[in-house]
């Protein structure tokens, strides 16, 4: 896979010997696009900090993969994390930063040990005194989001913050930060130093009801029939589901999956999760684990996803229960796009997405209770 | 409009706060405050970072903490029988620790071991490709560990 | 840059936020956690408007250039209401006695019902001087930043995460368990009233009610500016004959004015500071008639004990003499002399708990409740005509009177101590560089040759700068509130920023207006201290108008030793 190819500090020297200014151009030219879900131009975020004037600046690696269904970032700590080193001092010499974090998530702990180490040895052959230093997640799927990272780092609850200012300009410590994902630092050393390097080239991460589930690289453009005769499913597919905050779908063999398929309106095409569904099961379930994540991960900051998401498991739980009404369903959508409209941050605001969409394309699976009881 | 001013720390509080952790098993009230002089945090504040993140715990908790996913991936690969079993096999509900305080069950958000379903940690450590033989194995073999 | 504002074209710098560009074309946009000077963190998503078709917070987002921005839309309305909803589920802040910003915001949007149950299951929480209710919180993290970030206290925190998420203070305890300063900041903040002051009404009606009880009330300097916004009045309308007659009406026995304590505290005061100057005692001497100070420097700076003064506050003093020199007078047996001090303040409630304190005031009541007194009482404040103080604890001066705005105190015993001390007539009565709405302010004065440093602090941050540079100076001013006691905890709550400064205006108006300005002119002051007291810092004085303090843990309301 591409993505495992090892750069080296081939890279760095290269960054070095080229100067900022055609670091961002090659990037640029290259097409890299942010793998963590919002797909920005790399080179025009590190562009903004670059540009900047500051004392300080700072570049923050977000390692913080918690979207349920993704799991390529652990991959590329398991194959190539010395590239990912590579990826962050670029970032760094590149905006002008000295001390950069690796936001690492809790559940990744037993990953820390040997990251540290590629660290360490990287440094020392760079000969740099870029500073990484890695920062223990713990338990928070909201601190993948930018401002809440930031403010994790800073030393307080992880809620996030409205943006303007965004974080390139005033970030961690109120200073230029630059925020990339695992995926993107890697690409971003491999863009520099590989001519063959394919920007079309993402990596899947493919579970639920199929027999072959894992990372898969594959080129934008690739049919979901495709996908599905790599996967394996064992059962008739119902429906499929691009994260959490994608919705939930019917089952489409002629998708062509790329950023403008995948993506729901405004909201990011994230990073490219596909979840399964196949017939033996109702999708209410799926909900329900879905509002219970988001009732699990909401900040609590803003109110509507503080007191939204808890009340839409609660109607979902009634949904089970058989003791839902029609009423119930249009408060329950009511509120779902309401959250989506006010809430301050990403994950409010996609976290009704899965009730629209199933109530939309699967409501049989929510009268199927009814008539239980 | 009103501005917030930060000022750069060089110490990180989150990995002060996971490394007393890893220390004394939980964050009490005596360490706590020991942190809060030291690094100039007050109290309250401190406290408002450990009920924050799941993963810090201000009660101490059992010997092997046994976190179960919950989230779809696992669940479209019957985690809730995994689940069910965990709780018969260990006589507790899900978020209670048992009366010999040697483990502690707790539900949690995907853990990413998606391609590898029902997935659970216990300490930090994965185990996956679960099936109700595995947990029973898993819990004798840790209730007869020293 | 040129912008749409319902339909119309407006002009804006690109610095203001929407709700800033609102406010000047007088369009109202209901809010809940913004407040004028805290940083906005766009909490509660009441404020929210339409920019181009989608729904933004007013008070965080500055508008576009070109943006088309519509505040009163059904969209707009709709949303709005949801969050209502969402926030307060059985909409069950709003009883007769209440006026909390909340309630303004549901008669506005028209707010019926939720049809959402109430989820949270708090204890309500008793307190000796704060009472909160977790069941009524918003989230909003007004009370939070206020005591964090203007107090530097931080007594409270978010604690939890997501649905769990609420206020309290660090492990979930109490607040009457933790280090609080109890200066109730956080109440004046609070737009649902979840925090409000633990109520000694009934007690002081039981006692009015008991015939065998001679139940004397005294008014703080703070109230007779504030009280009239409680019956509609505006901001700052100086209301002392109304209030007594008032207190009157509600069947108090007797009326004093806590103004002639703040004099003798002044003659206390004054010559304690001199007598140090003279003899090398311990400078900065810091003043000690705030109690929210007090429980400041008992909490985290245990090191400042021997700069503090020794009097105790005006009304503490006064209550003291009413029980030994008025009971003696009037022929009354002290047991049944009932004091009640109506005060601007929560933390006076603590005070006059104090075991060293407790033979002096009884109960305090502040101005929310004396508002709340008269109405239950069915009395027409606004109609009543003035009436004075009774004798012979009635009589004060202008000096007494400034004693609610942040500097009054200094500019009050300046006054006294400088003519004390040199036996001349001080140049200039008002202080003008203590004056005014500055967190620090600081002056001079030169006194027999030596040049006098004084300077003033309100609000928990300012008193925390002022200590670290605390060794310039002779005298120091604390004061827990930002701005005096007229911003007290127990002050009637507003919402228009300019009220502070009106209320400190009509007290230095009342000072002006006056007769006598300086505490040693006061002739109940003179006849007091001939009679039965002696001098100032007499064996007598100690013994009834000084007092001494309890150090505290830094964390909790553990006490260390006194």
């Amino acid at each position: 896979m591409q993505i495992n190819k090892k750069t080296n500090l081939k890279a760095w020297k290269r960054a070095q010997e080229i100067g900022p200014n055609k670091i961002l151009k090659i990037l640029d030219k290259k097409g890299l696009v942010g793998r963590g879900g919002a797909a920005f131009p790399t080179a025009r975020k590190w562009g903004f900090a670059k540009d900047a004037k500051a004392d300080r600046k700072f570049v923050i690696c977000n390692a913080d993969e918690g979207e349920p269904g993704t799991f390529k970032d652990k991959s590329i700590f398991q194959n190539n994390g010395e590239t990912i080193v590579e990826g962050i001092l670029i970032a760094a010499y590149t905006v002008g930063a000295k001390r950069c974090f690796v936001y690492l998530r809790g559940e990744y702990e037993y990953l820390r040990k040997k990251f540290e180490k590629q660290i360490k040895d990287v440094l020392k052959k760079a000969k740099t005194d870029i500073t990484i230093e890695v920062v223990r997640g713990a338990g928070a799927y909201v601190c993948g989001e930018e401002t809440a990272i930031i403010q994790s780092i800073m030393g307080y609850r992880g809620q996030s913050q409205y943006k303007p200012p965004y974080p390139p300009v005033e970030g961690l410590w109120g200073k230029p930060t630059v925020v990339n994902n695992v995926e993107t630092l890697t690409c971003a050393a491999q863009a520099l130093i590989f001519d063959d390097w394919d920007p079309n080239l993402r990596l899947f991460s493919v579970s639920g009801n199929v027999t072959k589930p894992g990372v898969y690289e594959l080129p934008l453009g690739v049919s979901m029939k495709k996908l599905v005769e790599i996967v394996q499913p064992k059962n008739k597919l119902k429906a499929m589901s691009f994260g959490c905050f994608g919705g939930i779908m019917p089952i489409d063999y002629d998708m062509i999956i790329n950023n403008e398929t995948i993506c729901k309106e405004d909201c990011s095409h994230g990073a490219y999760t596909i979840i399964l569904i196949d017939e033996k099961q109702n999708i209410v379930d799926i909900c329900l684990s879905i509002a219970r994540f988001y009732t699990y991960e909401s900040c609590g900051k803003c109110t509507p996803c503080r007191e939204g998401t808890i009340r839409l498991l609660n109607l979902l739980k009634k949904v089970k229960k058989g003791q839902a009404t029609k009423k119930d369903l249009k408060i329950m959508d009511e509120f779902a796009r309401h959250i989506q409209e006010t809430s301050l941050c990403g994950l409010g605001q996609t976290a009704g997405n899965h009730i629209i969409t199933a109530l939309e394309h699967f409501p049989k699976d929510f009268e199927v209770f009814r008539h239980e009881n | 409009m009103i501005t917030r001013e930060y000022e750069e720390t060089k110490h990180i509080l989150l990995n002060i706060l996971k490394e007393t952790q890893d220390k004394h098993g939980y964050l009490s009230e005596k360490v706590m405050k020991e942190i809060s002089v030291k690094y100039k945090v007050p109290l309250a504040r401190l406290y408002g970072i450990a009920t924050f993140y799941m993963m810090l715990k201000t009660k101490q908790q059992g010997k092997y903490v046994i976190e179960i996913c919950s989230s779809p991936s696992c669940v479209l690969n019957d985690s809730n029988t995994i689940e069910n079993t965990l709780r018969k096999e260990l006589g507790i509900d899900t978020g209670e620790t048992t009366k010999n305080k040697k483990f502690t069950l707790i539900k949690t958000s995907c853990i990413g071991c998606c391609n590898e379903a029902p997935a659970m940690l216990v300490n930090g450590k994965p185990y996956t490709k679960l099936t109700s033989e595995k947990i029973k194995n898993t819990i004798k073999k840790l209730k007869n560990a020293n | 840059m040129k912008i749409k504002v319902d339909g119309k074209n407006v002009e804006t710098n690109g610095k203001e936020t929407i709700l800033d560009v609102c406010n000047k074309l007088n369009i109202e946009i209901p809010t809940l956690c913004f407040h004028k000077n805290l940083f906005p963190e766009a909490r509660c998503r009441v404020c929210l408007v339409e920019m181009d078709g989608k729904l933004v917070t007013s008070c965080s987002t500055k508008p576009r250039n070109g943006a088309k921005i519509i505040t009163n839309n059904e969209h707009v309305l709709k949303a709005r209401k949801r969050n209502l909803e969402l926030m307060q589920p059985e909409t069950l802040v709003c009883s007769k006695e209440d006026d909390n910003e909340i309630c303004q915001i549901y008669k506005q949007v028209g707010m019926d019902d939720s049809r959402f149950d109430q989820i949270k299951e708090y204890h309500p929480e008793l307190g000796d001087a704060i009472v909160r209710d977790e069941n009524k919180c918003i989230n909003c993290g007004r009370c939070v930043q206020v005591c964090g970030e203007i107090q530097n206290v931080y007594a409270i925190g978010f604690q939890g995460r997501a649905h769990n998420e609420h206020v309290a203070p660090f492990g979930n305890k109490k607040l009457s368990e933790v280090a609080c300063i109890k200066c109730g900041q956080c109440i004046i903040n609070c737009p649902v009233g979840a925090i409000s002051e633990r109520s000694h009404i009934k007690e002081t009606e039981v006692a009015l009610n008991d015939p065998k009880k001679h139940v004397v009330v005294q008014t703080a300097p703070a109230i007779r500016s504030s009280v009239g916004e409680l019956f509609g009045m505006s901001a700052g309308s100086l209301v002392t004959g109304k209030m007594v007659a008032a207190l009157r009406r509600c069947g108090f026995d007797k009326v004093f004015d806590v103004n002639l304590g703040a004099d003798i505290t002044i003659m206390e005061e004054s010559s304690e500071f001199l007598r140090r100057v003279k003899e090398g005692g311990t400078l900065p001497m810091i003043t000690t008639c705030c109690p929210g100070w007090i429980l400041y420097m008992e909490h985290f700076h245990h090191e400042l004990v021997p700069n503090m003064s020794t009097c105790k506050s005006p009304h503490e003093m006064l209550g003291m003499l009413t029980k030994t020199y008025y009971a003696k007078e009037a022929g009354i047996n002290p047991k049944d002399i009932v004091v009640v001090s109506i005060m601007p303040c929560t933390a006076k409630k603590f005070e006059s708990q104090r075991p060293e304190m407790k033979s002096g005031v009884d109960y305090v009541l502040t101005t929310r409740e004396l508002g709340r007194l008269i109405k239950r009482k069915n009395i027409d404040f606004v109609s009543l005509q003035d009436e004075k103080f009774d004798e012979p604890l009635g009589i004060s001066t202008g000096a007494g009177t400034i004693f609610g705005a942040s500097g009054g105190v200094m500019e009050a015993a300046l006054r006294t101590a400088y003519e004390l001390a040199t036996g001349k007539v001080v140049e200039k009565l008002e202080f003008d560089q203590i004056r005014g709405d500055k967190g620090i302010k600081e002056g001079s004065i030169n006194i027999n040759g030596t040049e006098i440093k004084f300077a003033v602090a309100s609000g928990g941050k300012n008193m925390e700068k002022l200590i670290k540079n605390k060794e310039k100076y002779h005298f120091i001013e604390m004061m827990a509130c930002p701005g005096g006691c007229v911003n007290g905890g127990g002050q009637p709550i507003y919402s228009d920023p300019e009220t502070v400064q009106q209320r400190m205006e009509a007290l230095y108006e009342d000072d002006k207006n006056k007769p006598l300005r300086k505490s040693h002119e006061n002739p109940i002051v003179q006849k007091l201290y001939k009679e039965f007291l002696g001098n100032p810092n007499s064996k007598k004085s100690h013994k009834l108008l000084h007092t001494y303090y309890t150090l505290r843990d830094r964390f909790e309301a553990k006490e260390l030793k006194k």
